[in-house]
């Protein structure tokens, strides 16, 4: 692994305003879990900190557990409580 | 017949298409933006913001939902995204059924499930600042 960045991050909504970005790039190793990825994500942007009981996460397109697996290469996004309609 | 698109919902267009000698029943949902009024603010549009293509296949998995609850026979789902205008529609779903019931139904389980599982965002864009609908995080009473 060359230590770049090797994940890509969407935020949306409430929460690209809080981290003032809606793409990020982080690092992972091979077998990391989505709630790592998101420990490294909130010591860089603190201001997501509070959001962590509402947002659901989603894994290459499709809903994601905390324990579910991230690996290199994958698109993982943020997700507030959704409010379409 | 699931969509999600930068413009006017072309809702006359949706009904037609969901006219058919099997149906007897139309129901039509349309969510159009509301001026709510508070602290002597009020609001002057919403923004929508989508995440793609997800939001386009959950759409889809809703009118899946719905064939398999339901007897009916068309469903068509569109979202706007971007600015909506008071008034404007930012939702339409077009239900056809043989009858009436079910095509009741499904259009009201159609915008609940969409507010759960698509990961569409609404801002609320009032004359003293914005809110974020859902997470309630925005720059309005940050007086």
């Amino acid at each position: 692994m060359s230590g770049g960045k090797n994940v890509k991050v969407l935020l949306f909504g409430a929460a690209a305003d809080l981290a003032g970005k809606r793409e990020i790039g982080v690092s992972v190793a091979a077998d990391s879990s989505l709630d790592e990825l998101w420990e490294a994500v909130v010591v860089e942007y603190p201001r997501l900190s509070p959001m962590r009981q509402t947002l659901a996460f989603a894994v290459n397109g499709e809903y994601a557990e905390k324990g579910a697996k991230v690996s290199p290469g994958d698109e993982v996004a943020f997700l507030p409580p959704v409010s379409g309609g | 017949m699931f969509r999600v698109v930068e413009g006017e919902i072309n809702v006359a267009a949706m009904i037609s298409s969901a006219q058919r000698p099997d149906s007897g029943a139309i129901s039509t949902f349309i969510g159009t933006t509301r001026v709510d009024e508070s602290d002597g603010a009020s609001v002057e549009y919403l923004e929508y913001e989508a995440y793609r293509p997800m939001a386009d296949e959950k759409l889809a998995e809703v009118g899946a939902e719905i064939r398999g609850k339901w007897d009916v026979r068309h469903v068509a789902i569109t979202h706007r995204l971007g600015k909506v205008a008071p008034g404007e529609a930012s939702v339409a779903i077009v239900v056809a059924s043989p009858r009436r019931g079910p095509a009741f139904e499904a259009s009201r389980y159609a915008i609940e499930r969409i507010k759960e599982i698509v990961p569409i965002w609404k801002r609320e864009v009032w004359s003293d600042g914005y809110v974020w609908v859902g997470s309630q995080i925005g720059t309005r009473g940050a007086k």
